[in-house]
């Protein structure tokens, strides 16, 4: 089962109308609330900000490593209802909402390119 | 628990270095070494360990599908060492004090004669006021807030030909 498949849509592009990483954009107060509830308390002084940034960017930092680990390899992706594919990790986008892989095994065919969303993705792993 | 994705940044550094069972949707659980938690999506970073060494097992369980963290057992300094091991980028070379200089020079010179403004401060390279460059002053050690500058300054170093010792001086 490794014919690759034509393409049957193609993905939108991005908004032209903001860099996707606005923090007042609805898509990212929709999705992404956890980098917001921690910065809007008023009762923290500078120096607890301080050290929640600080940690805050060590945490990053580890999870952009693992993203780098994790480039052109072959990671299975376990999904909901019990959907687990290969693919090999190419990229991710800024709030991890959005997975571009290669070679995408599905059960009907390869997807040479595929745009996997997180947000429908349980766990994935990897052998380093 | 408080939902996990709720929780503060210095609340997630609390995991890091230890071994935790995560619950997970569609009753999954995992078990393995906090490596990280990404601030961003509230992922967990774990690693297996391989008995024998060699390769490690990386899951990453996503933020959202988390739904409850136990802590099985404290890390110590030899699991933070391994884990950080593991995510570290191989092939670090050790060059010598005299090669580190010789590399400064070469580059310094290259970019000189592309008439670009270099001027030494210390162990750094400050280029056109605007980009640094760190030992061991390779294309990746460029510092800049500037990506325009930083990408054309990276592919003329890749150009430099001084720092191919290997090429006969006359070919």
């Amino acid at each position: 089962m490794r014919t690759p498949m034509s393409v049957l849509r193609l993905p939108r592009g991005p908004d032209p109308n903001s860099r996707g990483f606005d923090p007042d954009s609805p898509r990212f107060i929709a999705l992404c609330s956890t980098t917001i509830s921690s910065s809007t308390d008023t009762e923290t002084d500078s120096v607890q900000i301080g050290e929640e940034q600080c940690a805050r960017s060590m945490l990053r930092e580890s999870f952009l490593r693992t993203l780098i680990a994790m480039t052109n390899k072959q990671v299975q992706f376990y999904m909901y209802e019990r959907v687990k594919v290969n693919a090999v990790f190419v990229a991710s986008d800024i709030d991890v909402l959005n997975f571009q892989v290669s070679d995408l095994q599905t059960p009907i065919g390869v997807q040479k390119e595929a745009l996997l969303r997180c947000q429908d993705v349980i766990l994935y792993s990897f052998d380093l | 628990m408080v939902e996990w994705r709720q929780l503060k940044p210095l609340e997630w550094c609390k995991y890091v270095n230890k071994k935790v069972k995560v619950t997970a949707h569609e009753k999954h659980q995992f078990d393995g070494w906090v490596f990280t938690v990404d601030p961003v999506s509230a992922s967990i970073v774990l690693v297996t360990f391989q008995e024998k060494g060699g390769t490690a097992t990386v899951r990453v369980v996503t933020g959202h599908a988390v739904q409850e963290v136990e802590i099985l057992q404290e890390g110590n300094e030899e699991t933070a060492r391994r884990l950080r091991d593991t995510f570290m980028p191989l092939g670090g070379q050790v060059l010598s004090l005299e090669e580190l200089r010789c590399r400064k020079e070469s580059l310094r010179m290259w970019l000189e004669k592309n008439r670009i403004p270099v001027e030494e401060e210390g162990e750094t390279l400050r280029v056109a006021n605007v980009l640094t460059v760190s030992a061991p002053y390779g294309a990746e050690n460029c510092s800049s807030s500037n990506e325009i500058i930083l990408a054309r300054v990276q592919n003329l170093m890749e150009g430099n030909p001084g720092l191919t010792l290997q090429q006969p001086s006359n070919s």
